[in-house]
């Protein structure tokens, strides 16, 4: 292990971003980080709002058309190596928004977040369970150290 | 306007532009503010980004299927949204529903305030940049939380109404009802404590007295609800005037200042009237079935119905045509709170714009709905 993986792996920073769901799996998420009950942060894993400083985002949502362009943005503002984890049924498949009509697709969404940017790890739930994230975000994590 | 004066206005016209995204908002929207030597001379905020066209989505539905559909409008109060979908059907239908049916809905009600307050207290405290205060409401909730999955089954889509009254699956059985009486126990003690650390810490009670001040009349004038128009001073609270909550006794708490120290206690004294409600739900449990399933469909006309949610009153429409859902409109509380936070920060630093947007308890998920509003 380099030395630069050692100390990645002291400091995770997860950067989640919004894409247009309900706000349920966004809440689970930052009280996964900040409630003293699940507390990511005793992993070494810190929620950060700054895309040049993350290495894990997390993506919610089933990426409504306005959306697309931010998160690209977003996606190539994050230094390599980095890891892309969609949560959530919305970030998935789209959700209940996508294609409810069974063949016609929805106007307003162009997820999932497949579609827009490779995804490394997926965490299903709707919404999402702080514990199901912790265990996403472990699973993604191998990416990021191997890499040098 | 000569020509120096035009160039002098140039000057001191800064637009600070936050957003879509962006690290002081969790939800997608843009605020424009307009600066003057750092003080906040006219505030906007643009929604749409998260317009995902539930309405369109639902109409057309059968109405069990729409009633859960509309639970996926807001992850946070989202008992709130099925409670008032299914309550519109019911009034279309003419379903009376069992008792202990309206009984368990006002405790999940009450529940999912108290899970709302508290994110509120919680996300408040983390953007005043207070976060041990965040950590302490946010383990609060914890206990809310648990609660909520153990009557829903999920922690955040419980989908506990049905047309004609609750799902089977969220009885209350004599542990559960004692697990609610413990939590109860448990928030009301913790949230005594906090409350008591809160208000006694000089640096934050200074840092919000007095920050991002509505007027009783600035907020009848915008049509504010929810507790944020109670904090201005005005009594208004339709859960008076609901049928479900004629059995309990609470009080509609007001307050005088509308500024951000008003709208955190606001919160904070409601959670323990909640707390009583929900303590006089389970010792007046009435028994008998919790589903009445006896009710035919029939075509209705447009039917409406407003409910009390914890961020204000929430508004769902529709007509039943064989069994499907026609023309909805929803009207959900941050929709008419947008006025009062952009308002809130006019006159206030531009470091406290976003503390003003969240006094007024945003919900942008919820409001992006296609609404026209034509001027006459």
């Amino acid at each position: 292990m380099s030395l630069k993986s050692f100390s990645r792996a002291r400091a995770i920073h997860l950067m989640l971003v919004y894409t247009g769901g309900c706000n349920g799996c966004d809440i689970e998420i930052v009280n996964c980080v900040l409630s003293p009950k699940f507390d990511a942060e005793q992993y070494k894993v810190f929620l950060t709002w700054n895309p040049r400083e993350a290495d894990v985002l997390v993506v919610t949502g089933p990426v409504t058309k306005l959306n697309e362009e931010p998160l690209k943005k977003i996606y190539e503002a994050i230094p390599n190596p980095k890891a892309v984890i969609a949560a959530g049924s919305c970030a998935l498949m789209g959700g209940v928004y996508k294609n409810i009509h069974g063949d016609i697709p929805s106007e307003e969404i162009a997820g999932p977040v497949e579609n827009i940017i490779p995804v490394d790890a997926k965490v299903p739930g709707c919404a999402v369970r702080p514990q199901d994230l912790l265990s996403g975000v472990v699973s993604a994590l191998p990416k990021l150290l191997n890499a040098d | 306007m000569n020509e120096e004066n035009k160039s002098k206005q140039e000057i001191i016209d800064t637009e600070v532009a936050l957003g879509t995204v962006h690290p002081a908002a969790l939800e997608p929207y843009r605020v424009r503010l307009f600066v003057e030597d750092e003080i906040v001379k006219d505030a906007e905020i643009t929604i749409g980004v998260n317009h995902r066209g539930i309405e369109r989505i639902m109409e057309g539905l059968p109405v069990e299927k729409a009633n859960a559909l509309t639970e996926k409008i807001c992850g946070i109060c989202s008992n709130a949204h099925i409670w008032n979908s299914v309550l519109t059907a019911e009034k279309g239908l003419e379903i009376e529903i069992p008792e202990r049916a309206s009984y368990i809905r006002v405790i999940m009600e009450e529940l999912e305030r108290l899970h709302s307050h508290l994110l509120y207290l919680g996300h408040g405290s983390e953007v005043l940049a207070h976060e041990t205060f965040s950590m302490r409401a946010f383990s609060i909730r914890e206990t809310v939380m648990e609660l909520l999955r153990m009557i829903g089954g999920n922690r955040v889509q419980y989908g506990v109404s049905i047309i004609g009254g609750v799902r089977p699956r969220c009885e209350l059985d004599d542990s559960r009802i004692r697990k609610i009486a413990e939590g109860m126990d448990l928030i009301e003690k913790n949230v005594a404590n906090f409350a008591d650390r809160f208000v006694s810490d000089p640096i934050v009670m200074n840092r919000i007295t007095g920050v991002g001040q509505i007027s009783a009349k600035d907020a009848k004038k915008l049509e504010v609800t929810g507790p944020s128009l109670r904090a201005t001073g005005v009594h208004q609270d339709l859960r008076e005037t609901m049928k479900e909550y004629e059995p309990f006794d609470f009080n509609v708490i007001t307050l005088n200042d509308g500024d951000v120290k008003d709208n955190i206690l606001m919160r904070v004294l409601e959670i323990p009237e909640s707390i009583s409600i929900i303590r006089q739900a389970i010792k007046n449990l009435p028994k008998g079935s919790i589903v009445d399933r006896s009710w035919e469909m029939k075509d209705t006309g447009i039917i409406h119905s407003h409910i009390e949610v914890p961020r204000g009153t929430l508004y769902h429409s529709y007509a039943l045509e064989e069994g499907r859902v026609r023309g909805t409109i929803i009207r959900t509380p941050s929709m008419s709170n947008i006025g009062a936070m952009q308002l809130a920060c006019i006159g206030n630093h531009v470091t406290d714009a976003q503390l003003c947007i969240v006094q007024c308890d945003p919900c942008f998920t919820c409001t992006d709905r296609a609404i026209e509003i034509i001027n006459k």
